[in-house]
């Protein structure tokens, strides 16, 4: 089997620690998280970096803070662990469901939040889009200092943010509403996603929509809010058919990417189900 | 790099790349052969062992961050002439052909079941998702772990 090209690992024991092993190693470096991507990289014939620094002993990167007003989740926490920890907060119950149906359960046992968000070349990440549709805020620490930035500011300057730079946790706000993440795999198990849609909801007490978030992974190369069919929605009851028929109707801002598991033009048709299917969910 | 790790109750040692794969190790220097080495992409599950009590994709993890970890392969599971109840029932129900991804299906299954004792077919089927068969059609896969099935006992005038 091919051999990994890397000739070296550091063992990071704090952010600050793991920072300045990465300024040191340069463009030679990489962190190291869950290892799942750096691991498949030689039989894919991706780049492999010739030192790795990881960073998943660091305590404080596992670790997720629940208050009133947000929820912090440090950037090597797994996708598992998301999903159990999240699973009795009814706002963030979209992300839970992405946490715990992206891969396999093996994957998500190692898998980093960090790391689906920092891999660039993946659009099927789950996590992606499930963060969009709740406004997270991502704090990275580089050899500058903190910087804070805005989910969809991130994914827009992950590949130029240096490679002394570190994702450390993941900010979302908590507000009354209700989210859902609707995912459609080729087959029913183990399959990357060919479309995503996560959402959240905000509805008024006459029960229509005051607010939606509509996160949209897997069909163009990188994740992005619906934002015409959230503007649609603002005033409308929250019913499932009716969302299926307006993103029906705003399907086409979307300009699917081809790949091997399905053309571009069948992950654009899907998005109006998904968004149906996502809308039920928020009623279970 | 020197690399301790404790192999089915064994204290074992590597010297070598710390990015090479647990799978490679395990095969390649403790002769331990049970876990595969096929897709080496983290879809198939035939190289599942378990680090620290956890299913485990050995051909994802480096060995380099698993010092002093406790790793258990199907080896360790259950020896000739006293197989674990598991295997004993995917023996009684003939359910293994080829052989390639059932270490795999067996490390995944015997720690789910240990957590969910209770599980039903379609639990089975979600846990089993991260491992791949091309022989069996898994339905006597599911048959044998049902078989070893303990359903939560109801209490009387519970709803």
């Amino acid at each position: 089997m091919p051999e990994p090209k890397s000739d070296s690992l550091y063992i990071a024991g704090s952010v600050a620690d793991a920072v300045a092993a990465l300024a040191d190693r340069g463009s030679d470096g990489a962190a190291l998280a869950g290892a799942t991507w750096a691991m498949r990289a030689p039989i894919r014939g991706d780049r492999q970096a010739r030192s790795h620094v990881a960073i998943s002993k660091i305590a404080e990167l596992r670790t997720i803070e629940v208050s009133d007003k947000e929820v912090v989740i440090g950037s090597c926490v797994t996708h598992a662990e998301l999903a159990r920890r999240l699973e009795p907060i009814p706002e963030l119950r979209g992300l839970a469901m992405a946490a715990g149906s992206s891969a396999n359960p093996a994957v998500r046992q190692v898998a980093t939040v960090g790391g689906n968000l920092c891999t660039a070349d993946f659009a099927a990440a789950d996590l992606v889009p499930a963060l969009l549709c709740l406004d997270a805020a991502v704090e990275i620490e580089t050899s500058d200092g903190s910087a804070r930035l805005a989910i969809a500011d991130f994914l827009m300057r992950r590949t130029s943010l240096g490679s002394a730079s570190l994702v450390r946790r993941i900010i979302i706000p908590l507000r009354p509403m209700l989210s859902a993440h609707a995912r459609l795999p080729l087959r029913k198990a183990g399959d990357y996603p060919v479309a995503i849609v996560s959402l959240s909801i905000e509805t008024r007490r006459d029960g229509t929509i005051a607010a939606a978030r509509i996160g949209v992974g897997s069909v163009e190369a990188v994740a992005r809010r619906w934002s015409r069919l959230e503007e649609a929605l603002i005033g409308t009851p929250r019913d499932a058919i009716l969302a299926g028929e307006q993103a029906q109707a705003s399907a086409g801002t979307f300009t699917g990417r081809d790949g091997i598991d399905a053309p571009s033009w069948y992950r654009v048709m899907v998005l109006p189900t998904l968004v149906r299917r996502a809308f039920e969910l928020l009623d279970q | 790099m020197s690399i301790c790790l404790n192999v089915n109750g064994e204290e074992r040692s590597f010297h070598g790349a710390p990015l090479t794969p647990l799978l490679d190790v395990l095969r390649d220097e403790f002769f331990l052969t049970g876990a595969k080495a096929v897709c080496r992409e983290g879809f198939c599950g035939s190289c599942t062992v378990h680090v620290d009590g956890l299913p485990t994709l050995s051909c994802l993890r480096p060995v380099g961050l698993l010092e002093n970890s406790a790793i258990l392969t199907i080896e360790g599971l259950g020896i000739s002439g006293n197989p674990s109840p598991l295997q004993k029932a995917l023996e009684d129900h003939d359910a293994v052909q080829c052989g390639m991804c059932f270490p795999g299906m067996v490390m995944s299954l015997t720690a789910f079941l240990e957590q969910a004792p209770d599980a039903t077919g379609a639990d089975i089927k979600h846990a089993l998702i991260g491992n791949i068969c091309r022989c069996t059609g898994y339905e006597r896969i599911i048959e044998a772990a049902l078989s070893l099935r303990v359903p939560t006992p109801s209490v009387e005038g519970m709803p």
